[in-house]
């Protein structure tokens, strides 16, 4: 059997792959045949409405399901106790004391953030289960909250998992150079007291939910449902239930948006499943709009604390010191992967050496926090951002001089970081020039006297980002070397069928990433025919046994992951094909048989033709008489691409941790309203570089869809509590998203600068959007110069916050303190 | 998300509806349903009986009045506002403010005596309807009875309209020179409003209605000149709430500079 | 006349007539995904924000979520369901997918809805216009930017067969 090396194999001829085919999704979804798991339907399910806490930290007294039961078409109700007498709580990633803590599918003893699940109900109508709901009695004894994640570090603040004992995650130090080598050598050290990144999230526009089904004779539950990780869905869920994993199948076909807010869903569907065990009937949950900002997931936010920036006289950054303090909300679950993933981009996209960071997780009272698109790095590279403009502007310096003196110049890539990540490939420069000519820079003088005439003041903002696609997850064993995680992998297969057809599955969870399209692309170049002869099935299924433990969407790695699987077992397939048909057509050998227009034909003899179609017909129904070597040609090939990683050096935290590195740069143009503090975006440029581009068009809808998330979050989107810990924007009037007519006009540019770290020069690039983050806050930091010369210091700047520094502009620069020689 | 149960009725006349929503304990009308319906779901309220006004057409007209003025159907919809030649011609202000409400969607079934009853002190038309001073007809069970826009909004969601009773017209006085304005700060574009202002400027005076800083419109008469409308605004009594969207002091002074636009914006149209 | 808190409904749906009992509660989306089994119709928040419960009302577009199925009695209703005749996509569609105006699919119905009832009513409509009609349709994928091409080719007949 011959076994193809990625690198041995000439890259698919220029074929379908880099054009911009139509979409295999479009025809159901554009007729509204998708199937969502909402649209799944069994005779007898039951609704299940969840009860929960009013209160942000309170202990549970005791929970009274009586009155909900006595209620005709109610089919039963799950409360803590059972829980925690059926299960075992849900693993913890961190050490101690994030190790003790006691995370189980509802609250038990407890409840530690206001919308907890502390019950469930499940009737014979979504209405009823509503309505029995409110018949549960709970009895709660309310205790101090605590909602902010340095405080939360403190003694002496009210601790919400007593087994650990302290709110406290995870801590450690990162250190990397020699940060008192760069102090001595810098010119200045820039410092600024605190920056902070807000709590949001993508809020895709389908909820989370499921439809389980328990079967009893083999106790097997299957999930119709919207996981877009279902390999550590299922790590955390199956030894929960107590059962072996497959016990668990998931199946999604089409999912609503994921972003990464639906990794976490293990819990509410833990719930599910004792539900649809104990009441023998299938279940069905719907997470409504207000669940899903209360209770679900939002993005992490992180404090900056004590930041000290050495720097030369001509802007040259050497290095940053800083204290960050991550807020994890109630349960940290996937998010103590966040202290150490943002160390791939640990530089952003700069050149200097010398790192301090003093990292801390913390709980408070607030919804637990998932990774949520840019997930960890995007924190960082705000960070990195801020940190260049803040610099740029105290030293009296062009930003974008300062960035392109800083940047990480394409003819060192692959350029090894700090920390030993390697950025493969990219050049900034050259992106941060086309994104400035797309906003017209040059006339930007013009412009900002026109503005001035119409009393607004015009200001221009770059952002500058990586998209690290493809997760080592060894870096895992950073933050706990008793993890047993490292690398990553992705499953697919390619199989001939009987009649001929090539049909293909993923191990992914696609929530609009358009993965049958792309993946069609790849298998038809490689089998010479088109996407429409490459059936690739929608969706995830556990049945299929065409995943790994990894497997899921999420990671912006489905571009190198996803297809390098797709693209091994296609390889495998086509070798078997070439085979099979070199005996049959009596060829000297495989390599003397090309595919193409379906069959397989003899170079030298190409009327000597084998149709896909009696390929698989022979091996699967008509095979006597075939000799022994093709006894492993099965025509029917699975592949485990696995990326080529080191498990990092646990002490010095030094090592690879993602494979891919795309390039997002923006420039934006606002004009703010002296009077108002209200600022319109008038320019937009965003420019990409993901490597080969298999389909642009698709390419480009990610870009503009991340610049929405990121222009949303910059201005409207936030999720602030108050002071007994209620989430003060749990629906979309409060929370606003940016709809049509919010949206400024938008300009892309892309380059490709491929990937030398797989075979097809791919990267993933579905988060790259936070520069728009990045760049409104410089924007408004230009703009408001003439104007006291006031710091954008957080992330989120809705026009009372930019008022606030029309007004007070000295308290903004009270933080910011330039040492010199 | 789910509603309570709820009794529902769909009366043929104004009579009739009067009748039920008398006759039924925590009765409410139901006009297009864009604001009572979310309440539902959210189970802020949960009435007893819905009484559907949908089947009365005669309260969706909309017509000039005699004296070149306009009377307005309470269960006109903003579409039709927006479209009505009428309203063109007696009050455009009305189609301008209405075309800013939210979505098409929302404006094909939202009313005019939805906004105006429910009286969210972020609504839209009460403070248009204060500016223009506006009158209010309410039905009941003794007939009809008239209150001006000045009377009409009691607190917080709360109107003249009582128990029994129903919004069945307002009527606009004409315009005779003088020119409407309005201005609003929202969340988003034609989102919920942080502020608004509606200013009617008749010669050289203004009627300044100012929206979201008050349980009620704040209505302030005051010479028709940008800085004297500031300072009045600056001096008038108001109560503006703190949230996610602004402070009170940041209310306070958008409301100034809502009110002055307003003002600014009818003179030019005058 | 008195107060009920169920009622026999006749709705037309797609050009199909429908005669349902419904609880006076119930929502008019819910009874189109649930009791009519048109799962099209989408469901994305739960205060009349997102759009995505978008349907044609007797001509109008209306979210659907905050109609109550009681008040469908009598109503012709059009869904995403109705666009496509046999095998043949609307120009709509076609012009969706065509410039890739839909990444999860999830708002893509009653985005759908939206545009078509701003072409039935205004054949030439500018970008500010389009961007109007689908101002109550939230997307989280798109950024919009390909859906108001999309509208836009529709409307002037730029679409592939």
């Amino acid at each position: 059997m011959t076994t193809v090396a990625p690198d041995q194999v000439e890259a698919p001829q220029k074929g379908f792959a880099g054009t911009s085919i139509p979409r295999k999704e479009d025809k159901r979804l554009v007729q509204g045949e998708g199937v969502f798991f909402d649209d799944v339907k069994r005779h007898g399910m039951g609704y299940v409405h969840f009860v929960r806490s009013p209160y942000a930290h309170a202990g549970i007294v005791s929970i009274d399901v009586s009155a909900a039961e006595a209620v005709e078409g109610v089919y039963g109700t799950l409360i803590g106790e059972e829980v925690a007498a059926q299960t075992d709580p849900f693993f913890e990633m961190s050490t101690p004391p994030g190790s003790e803590i006691r995370d189980y599918a509802l609250a038990v003893g407890k409840v530690r953030f206001a919308g907890e699940p502390v019950a469930a109900v499940v009737a014979e109508t979504r209405e009823l289960a509503r309505d029995a709901a409110e018949l549960v009695e709970v009895e709660y004894e309310p205790l101090e909250p605590v909602l902010d994640a340095v405080a939360a570090a403190e003694p002496g603040a009210p601790i919400l998992h007593d087994e650990a004992g302290s709110n406290v995650v995870w801590s450690g130090k990162f250190e990397w150079g020699d940060f008192d080598e760069a102090l001595a050598e810098a010119d200045h050290v820039v410092k600024i007291d605190r920056l902070y990144f807000h709590r949001f999230s993508s809020t895709p526009l389908e909820c989370a939910g499921a439809l389980v089904e328990y079967d009893k004779g083999i106790a097997q539950w299957t999930l119709h449902c919207n996981h877009q990780m279902p390999g550590i869905g299922i790590v955390w869920m199956a030894p929960a239930l107590r059962v072996g994993t497959d016990k668990l199948r998931i199946v999604t076909q089409d999912i609503g948006g994921g972003f990464g807010n639906k990794i976490t869903l293990h819990p509410y569907f833990v719930a599910l499943c004792l539900l649809a065990r104990k009441l023998n009937r299938p279940v069905h949950w719907t997470e409504w709009r207000t669940d899903q900002h209360t209770a679900n997931t939002h993005g992490n936010e992180r404090t900056f604390l004590d930041v000290e920036v050495p720097v030369k006289a001509d802007g040259t950054m050497l290095g940053f010191k800083v204290r960050a303090f991550d807020d994890a909300g109630a349960f940290p679950r996937y998010e103590p992967l966040g202290c150490i993933i943002w160390a791939q981009v640990t530089p952003g996209c700069y050149r200097w050496r010398h790192v301090l960071v003093d990292f801390t997780q913390t709980c408070t009272n607030k919804s637990p926090t998932a990774p949520n698109r840019g997930y960890s790095r995007m924190q960082q590279l705000w960070f990195t951002e801020r940190v260049i403009d803040v610099v740029a502007h105290e030293l009296d310096l062009d930003p974008v001089e300062v960035r392109k003196r800083n940047y990480i110049k394409s003819e060192e890539m692959p350029y090894e970081t700090p920390n030993g990540c390697v950025y493969d490939s990219g050049d900034y420069a050259r992106c941060l020039d086309i994104a400035l000519d797309l906003i017209g820079y040059d006339k930007l003088e013009e412009r900002r006297k026109d503005a001035e005439s119409r009393g607004k003041l015009l200001g221009v903002g770059i952002g500058s980002t990586l998209d690290s696609g493809t997760n080592n997850f060894g870096q895992s064993q950073l933050l706990n070397p008793e993890l047993q995680f490292s690398g990553n992998n992705e499953v697919a297969t390619a199989r001939l069928d009987i009649f001929g057809e090539v049909v293909v599955t993923l191990g992914t969870t696609p929530q609009g990433q358009s993965h049958e399209t792309v993946t069609s692309q790849v298998v038809a170049d490689l089998l010479g025919i088109t996407p429409d002869d490459v059936h690739v099935r929608a969706g995830h299924d556990s049945y299929w046994n065409s995943h790994a433990g990894f497997s899921g969407t999420y990671a912006s790695q489905f571009a190198v992951t996803g297809l390098e699987a797709v693209k091994g077992a296609t390889l495998e397939l086509a070798s078997q094909i070439r085979r099979l048909a070199s005996v049959i057509l009596g060829a000297d050998g495989p390599d003397d048989i090309v595919l193409e227009e379906g069959m397989a034909k003899r170079k030298d003899m190409p009327e000597a033709a084998l149709p896909f179609m009696a390929c698989g017909a022979i091996i699967n129904v008509n095979n006597a008489g075939l000799p022994p070597e093709l006894d492993d040609v099965t025509l029917n090939c699975r592949y485990v691409y696995r990326p080529p990683f080191q498990v990092p050096d646990h002490e010095t935290k030094f090592g690879n941790l993602t494979l891919t590195y795309a390039t997002q740069i923006h420039a934006c143009v606002v004009e703010v309203d002296r009077e108002t503090g209200v600022y319109e975006i008038v320019d937009y440029a965003a420019v990409d570089d993901c490597g080969t581009r298999i389909h642009p068009q698709i390419v480009e809808g990610q870009v503009h869809g991340a610049t929405a998330h990121a222009l949303g979050a910059a201005t409207f989107e936030t999720f602030p509590y108050d002071e007994d810990g209620m989430l003060l924007t749990s629906n979309f009037y409060d929370y606003h998203v940016p709809h049509a007519l919010d949206m400024p006009p938008l300009k892309t540019g892309f380059i490709e600068s491929p990937s030398p770290f797989n075979s097809l020069g791919t990267k993933g690039m579905g988060e790259g959007g936070g520069a728009g983050i990045h760049c409104v806050c410089a924007a408004i930091q230009d703009a408001l110069r003439p104007v006291g010369n006031p710091v954008v210091t957080e992330s989120h700047n809705p026009y009372h916050r930019v008022w606030e520094l029309l007004q007070d502009p000295a308290a903004s620069r009270a933080g910011i303190e330039v040492t010199g020689r | 998300m789910l509603l309570s149960e709820v009794g529902y009725a769909r009366p043929a006349s104004v009579d009739e509806a009067v009748r039920l929503l008398a006759e039924n304990d925590g009765a409410r009308p139901l006009a297009g349903g864009q604001t009572i319906v979310n309440v539902m779901k959210a189970r802020a309220a949960a009435p007893d009986v819905l009484v559907d006004l949908g089947a009365l057409e005669d309260l969706r007209a909309i017509a000039k009045a005699a004296d070149g003025g306009l009377e307005l159907g309470a269960m006109a919809t903003y579409t039709q506002v927006i479209t009505s030649g009428d309203i063109k011609d007696a009050r455009p202000i009305l189609a301008e403010v209405a075309a800013q409400i939210a979505d098409v969607q929302v404006r094909n079934r939202g009313t005019v005596g939805g906004n105006i009853c429910s009286n969210d002190p972020t609504n839209h038309l009460p403070p248009v309807m204060a500016a223009a001073g506006a009158t209010m007809t309410i039905a009941g069970a003794d007939g009809e009875r008239e209150v001006s826009a000045e009377e009409f909004f009691l607190g917080v969601y709360m109107t003249a309209v009582g128990e029994g009773e129903l919004l069945t017209k307002v009527t606009l006085p004409a315009l005779n020179g003088a020119a409407d304005g309005f201005a609003a700060i929202t969340i988003g574009t034609d989102g919920t409003c942080i502020v608004n202002a509606a200013a009617t400027v008749s010669r050289d005076e203004a009627r300044v209605a100012l929206g979201c800083v008050s349980a009620t419109p704040v209505l302030l008469t005051v010479a028709a000149d940008e800085d004297a409308v500031r300072e009045a605004v600056a001096g008038a009594t108001i109560d503006p709430p703190s949230d996610v969207h602004g402070s009170a002091d940041y209310r306070r002074h958008l409301a100034a500079v809502v009110a002055a636009r307003a003002v600014a914006q009818a003179k030019e149209g005058s | 006349m008195e107060p009920v808190t169920s009622k026999r409904i006749t709705v037309t749906v797609n050009g199909a007539s429908y005669e349902r009992d419904v609880d006076a509660r119930r929502l008019l989306v819910h009874v189109i995904r649930d009791d009519l089994d048109l799962t099209g119709t989408h469901i994305g928040c739960d205060t009349g924000n997102c759009g995505a419960c978008t349907v044609i009302v007797d001509g109008l577009a209306v979210k659907s979520c905050m109609m109550l199925a009681v008040q469908a009695d009598g109503v012709s209703i059009e869904t995403v369901e109705s666009l496509a005749s046999d095998d043949e996509l609307h120009p709509l569609q076609r012009a969706f997918s065509a410039h890739h105006a839909l990444q999860c699919g999830y708002c893509t119905p009653g985005m759908l809805m939206s545009a078509k009832h701003l072409l039935d009513n205004n054949s030439e409509p500018t970008e500010n216009e389009i961007r109007r009609a689908i101002q109550g349709n939230i997307c989280r994928c798109t950024g919009y930017v390909n859906i108001v091409e999309a509208i836009d080719a529709a409307a002037r007949g730029e679409v592939p067969a």
